[in-house]
């Protein structure tokens, strides 16, 4: 530490750009992992936020809801099966709404059905909960207030005659990109299978059947029901059309992003080190171990890497809040202990290429000459 | 038996097939208190004695002892260790560390060996005083002229007690009157310090100041005075 801090008061513009580099570096992985987590929470958070272990769908879904039709009655068959806890319906459908008006924007959203009272029924931030005698009630999510919506609206669903009314908001509750609308099942299906056959002869048809069973065998379920495939609900969420493609690809730009970055922070310590060879060889002469040095070259790297990481993740933040409200932006503060853990391990790493070098070099280069 | 003893040192290097012989069954005796120069042409290979003196090259053949330790023996991760605390080096003037300060510069020779303390860094003021650095302690060596840059030198190799002091062209890049100032600086404090004391040097002029001189010539060493 003595001669890292030494030699970083002294070489302050050197050092000063060091750190630059990795802020930057720092700033740009915090800023791609938080839009990329945004992004996958608006693809698909009222399915994270299922309280639920296992997703049943018709067999051969793929664990896509769209592509899976099953009959609500199949949820008291998969009751009796012993590990599972608790099972409920689950559908989904897209659609638009309006207040009815001329001229009037509609807003895309995404009705889900649910049973009013079961355990994947969220919790309302204002108004009231799903109540099963009042059938067009709907739990609308709050980002919907911003285009206008409030407690007590009846709302127009596009391309029917169906009025929903908004009893309730909930929080953080999007499908596939879309905020979302809790309905009853039963006015769900009003909806979603009013074209007649289009429930292919169905009854009480729903998408999926959601379970609360920690310890259920998926495939002994699949068995003694016929035609359903049950799968966890992470395998659920990356069912999510486009879910997978659009996390791959966040995923893949950060993996670029710290190799990349692994090296450039790696060739600017190498240079640096390789320009104090013949300082490193005096200390050498006079007495310095390679492990002396080693221990004053990655005490520099980590005290840069910190200050760096450190001000990358303060100017995410500031980033963050001059973000446009509708921008997908969600940065938990574990994902930015673990990235900057790891950028910080990936610096000393790169730094040992540096280390590796000092053990090569001869302190007979202080004398100057070798004869 | 104190001080340093040289006996029959030889240093060959390959080169292609044919071997070169950069020193010659070397020998030589350095009593502590006694100050010896080795003068010669370059390329005599009187750098290759003191590198092999100061633990920095293995011999092919012959032994050099420092107080009764014989440095051809050491593993090369005790060597380190050993010119730590056994010799004290004087490089050419450009060999201090440029982002430390004249203090810093002795305070490292102890960092290196661990913990410094108190002591340490009073000795290294008193040292630096010593030398007439007293109102420089502050000072980085783009600050220092050449004479004070090779004091500063020396005050190091004093620092950490040790009974050998090699010096390697001291007066390299001085004028003659700093070049002067410094070998006799050099010379007293070997003798009031009692050091076993070799300097390599090229420049006649500062013989007068040593007990005993040596000329190397192709690998040979002989006494001169």
């Amino acid at each position: 530490m003595f001669l890292a801090l030494k030699e970083l008061k002294h070489a302050k513009l050197r050092y000063t750009l060091m750190s630059i580099i990795i802020v930057l570096i720092a700033w740009l992985v915090f800023i791609l992992s938080g839009l990329g987590n945004g992004l996958s929470t608006l693809s698909a958070a009222a399915v994270k936020n299922l309280d639920a272990d296992y997703v049943v769908y018709e067999d051969g879904a793929k664990a896509t809801f769209s592509k899976s039709l099953i009959s609500n009655s199949l949820v008291d068959d998969v009751k009796k099966n012993k590990d599972v806890k608790d099972a409920t319906p689950f559908g989904a459908s897209m659609a638009a709404i309006s207040h009815g008006k001329k001229d009037e924007e509609k807003t895309d959203i995404a009705v889900l059905g649910i049973n009013p009272g079961e355990f994947i029924e969220p919790k309302v931030i204002e108004g009231k909960q799903l109540d099963p005698d009042v059938k067009n009630g709907v739990l609308a999510n709050d980002t919907l207030k911003d285009k206008g919506y409030k407690i007590g609206d009846e709302v127009q669903v596009d391309s029917s005659t169906i009025k929903l009314k908004i009893i309730g908001f909930v929080e953080g509750e999007t499908y596939n990109h879309l905020p979302v609308l809790f309905s009853n099942v039963d006015q769900w299906r009003d909806y979603a299978f009013a074209a007649p056959g289009s429930n292919n002869g169905i009854k009480d048809v729903v998408n999926a059947i959601v379970v609360q069973a920690p310890d259920l065998d998926p495939a002994q379920l699949d068995k003694s029901i016929n035609g359903i495939e049950t799968v966890t609900k992470s395998a659920a969420i990356n069912g999510m059309p486009g879910y997978m493609e659009e996390n791959g690809t966040i995923l893949m730009m950060l993996a670029f992003l710290i190799v990349i970055s692994a090296f450039v922070i790696a060739v600017f310590f190498y240079v640096i080190t390789i320009q104090k060879t013949q300082q490193f060889g005096v200390m050498k002469a006079i007495g310095a171990s390679s492990g002396f040095i080693t221990k004053a070259i990655v005490s520099q790297v980590f005290v840069l890497s910190v200050i760096g990481i450190l001000i990358g993740v303060a100017l995410t933040y500031l980033t963050a809040l001059i973000f446009p409200e509708n921008m997908p932006f969600d940065l938990d503060g574990k994902l930015v202990v673990l990235y900057g853990i790891a950028l910080l391990v990936i610096s000393l790493l790169s730094s040992l290429i540096s280390v590796r070098q000092i053990a090569k070099i001869d302190p007979l280069t202080a004398l100057g000459r070798v004869e | 038996m104190n001080g340093l003893q040289i006996k029959n040192v030889t240093k060959t290097y390959k080169e292609g097939n044919s071997s070169i012989t950069a020193l010659n069954h070397a020998s030589m005796d350095v009593k502590p208190g006694e100050f010896v120069a080795i003068v010669g042409p370059s390329g005599s290979g009187k750098s290759t004695l003191l590198s092999i003196v100061g633990a920095l090259l293995k011999p092919t053949s012959g032994t050099v002892n420092i107080n009764d330790k014989e440095v051809t023996n050491l593993s090369s991760k005790a060597l380190s260790k050993f010119r730590l605390q056994e010799i004290g080096f004087i490089l050419q003037s450009s060999n201090l560390i440029p982002y430390l300060s004249v203090v810093d510069q002795l305070i490292l020779v102890k960092k290196m060996t661990g913990k410094v303390t108190k002591e340490d860094q009073e000795k290294a003021k008193k040292l630096l005083t010593e030398l007439g650095l007293g109102d420089k302690l502050k000072k980085y060596p783009n600050e220092l002229s050449g004479g004070e840059r090779q004091r500063v030198a020396i005050a190091r190799s004093l620092m950490n007690d040790s009974n050998v002091i090699l010096a390697d062209e001291p007066t390299a890049s001085l004028d003659s009157k700093r070049a002067h100032e410094v070998v006799k600086l050099i010379a007293d404090e070997v003798k009031k310090r009692n050091k076993a004391a070799i300097m390599v040097t090229h420049d006649e002029r500062m013989l007068a100041y040593c007990d005993k001189v040596y000329k190397m010539e192709d690998g040979t060493l002989t006494l001169q005075k």
